[in-house]
């Protein structure tokens, strides 16, 4: 549905992309990660148009944005942090403007999408008497309009309070279980990321270091919590222990192991070997910690799918 | 038809905005103190005496359509250039430092496109501008001395005169001259837009604007320049004075207006290219 292709993008001789490749199949809600400057937005903007690639190419549906951006960007809707409205017009009227650099306005559909998005009966005020809440509501249905196959979603959340973050999230997901609509998620919530994404990547300086479901990332090994007083000996001791059962640890307290390794075993080795443990306790790892472990691995590529 | 509601949309944005309006007041307050000072007896008294050294009947022509073409003979190009300047140098930087233009780019609409509704719009506002300049000017100038009376024209710089002693006669002149005053002024809004389009500041297009044609119009009137006075704009944007010539030369008119209409579509090319070039970054 949208291919990423080898994107490289340079700022004044600054890398902002380094052969970014991906692709989000039809239905599917795809995660994009990094920190501020890894490429998010800049990938964001290759894919709608509004930054040119030095070399690559996205193709929506098979059809190349460089070829082809207007029969491309037909099944794309797209929303931003932040989205800038005009202030002094009413969500109407806007809903109206930037529809129609889209193709004719359909009235019904506008007052569907409206009433969807919970904004009928201040859809007449003027867009500057708006909370932030209502105007990323004004963003979704701005984006809804006319029907989309894709969305783009640009830190769509930032700024949200957590009903709003939940309210934005269900909306998402219903809109994937009616529709099979495709989503590309720009987020630095992790935890949101986690509970709506199929799929992620995270970049990081420009480069991919990651892509791979989320699903099985999470759970393909077991996470627990220590706590203990460390110092360099301890430290090396639970490196050797974790090592010998093909684990892993991230230095100060969050372990991993495969699944098929005892718990109890690796609790009796770290307790024979000196360790003072004051716990041990299951804690699965997360998105945070995959994103933790993939920035401190730098540009080394744990699994790619 | 998508371009006309393009169009349409571009207009409700523009015409929404409180700053559009601040031109139309500055000029409703410039054509009212004109008013008094015509009424003042100080310039009756002047006015009297130079159209009986022309040999012309002051109860003829000092009237309504006389006030108005001075209404828009003063105030339009000095006046007028400071809010078309606004208008045009805002209409892309704006909605650019706004973020408003984020959203339109992840429409299907090309780049060329956008810019040329944007374009059709500032000249529309440009020569709608005019004629509420002109018809605001002459509606006032009629509460001041009555409807009734010919139009005299004076413009010593173009070497333009002219007396005209049906109303009729001279309120078609001044009509014409208004589509002429619009399209001169079209070349200001151009270059705004120009600059609009690229990188910088709405206020930063609005000033270099004005500074290239402030520097254009004074350079012009050095003795040394005398000789290429026609290749300045400003000059040629004086060119829609001709139409009140008795005699329409319209050789003259239309070597100006091509000239004008050749510039306009130069740099808006240069914006346009500018503009397909750029990154806009979310």
């Amino acid at each position: 549905m949208l291919v990423i292709d080898n994107l490289w993008k340079n700022f004044n001789g600054v890398p902002a992309l380094q052969g970014v490749s991906f692709a989000v199949e039809k239905g599917q809600i795809y995660g994009l990660l990094g920190h501020n400057g890894a490429g998010k937005s800049t990938t964001l903007g290759i894919i709608l148009g509004m930054v040119a690639a030095q070399s690559g190419d996205v193709s929506i549906d098979g059809i190349s944005i460089t070829q082809d951006r207007s029969r491309a960007l037909s099944k794309v809707g797209a929303i931003f942090e932040a989205p800038s409205f005009y202030d002094y017009l009413s969500g109407w009227q806007n809903l109206k403007i930037l529809m129609s650099y889209s193709g004719p306005f359909d009235e019904k559909l506008a007052r569907e999408v409206v009433e969807r998005v919970d904004l009928t009966k201040r859809i007449d005020s003027k867009v500057r008497t708006y909370s932030h809440g209502m105007r990323q509501r004004l963003a979704l249905a701005q984006a809804l309009l006319p029907e989309p196959e894709i969305l783009l979603l640009d830190e769509p959340t930032d700024g949200l309070d957590p009903e709003g973050i939940k309210w934005f999230r269900d909306f998402i997901l219903g809109l994937r279980a009616e529709r099979g609509m495709t989503v590309l998620f720009n987020s630095h919530l992790l935890g949101e990321v986690e509970q709506m994404c199929d799929r992620i990547a995270i970049l990081q300086g420009g480069k991919r270091v990651f892509e791979g479901p989320i699903k099985g990332l999470v759970e393909e090994q077991q996470g627990y919590e220590i706590s203990a007083e460390l110092n360099s000996d301890l430290t090396k001791i639970v490196d050797q222990v974790l090592a010998s059962v093909g684990g892993n640890w991230d230095g100060a307290s969050r372990i991993f192991m495969p699944h098929d390794v005892d718990p109890a075993t690796i609790l009796r080795s770290l307790v024979q070997a000196g360790v003072p443990l004051r716990s041990f306790a299951r804690k699965d790892r997360s998105l945070e910690d995959l994103y933790m472990e993939i920035k401190q691995q730098h540009t080394t590529i744990p699994r790619s799918a | 038809m998508m371009f006309l509601a393009q169009l349409q949309g571009e207009l409700r944005k523009l015409f929404s905005r409180p700053r559009t309006y601040i031109g139309y007041v500055a000029f409703l307050a410039m054509e009212i103190l004109i008013l008094v000072v015509y009424k003042l007896d100080r310039t009756q008294a002047y006015t009297r005496t130079q159209l009986q050294n022309n040999g012309l009947d002051f109860d003829i022509y000092y009237s309504s359509l006389s006030i108005t073409f001075t209404i828009m003979l003063l105030s339009m190009f000095v006046l007028g250039s400071v809010f078309f300047a606004l208008v045009a140098g805002d209409i892309v930087a704006k909605e650019n430092e706004d973020g408003n233009l984020r959203l339109i780019f992840a429409r299907p609409i090309s780049r060329l496109r956008l810019l040329v509704v944007k374009y059709a719009s500032v000249c529309i506002y440009t020569v709608s501008f005019v004629f509420f300049v002109g018809i605001s000017g002459y509606l006032m100038a009629v509460a001041a001395v009555g409807w009734e009376g010919g139009l005299f024209v004076m413009e010593p710089k173009m070497k333009v005169f002219a007396a005209y002693s049906e109303w009729s006669d001279g309120a078609g002149r001044l009509a014409l001259s208004a589509l002429g005053i619009g399209f001169s002024m079209i070349t200001i809004s151009s270059i705004a837009f120009m600059f609009s389009c690229f990188k910088m500041k709405p206020a930063a297009a609005t000033i270099i604007t004005l500074s290239i044609l402030f520097v254009d119009m004074i350079v012009q009137n050095f003795p040394f320049f005398k000789p290429y006075e026609e290749w300045f704009v400003t000059w040629r944007m004086s060119a829609w004075v001709f139409l009140m010539e008795p005699h329409l030369p319209w050789a003259k008119v239309l070597e100006s207006f091509a000239f004008l209409g050749g510039l306009n579509a130069t740099v808006f090319v240069l914006g346009w290219l500018a503009f397909q070039s750029r990154d806009f970054k979310t």
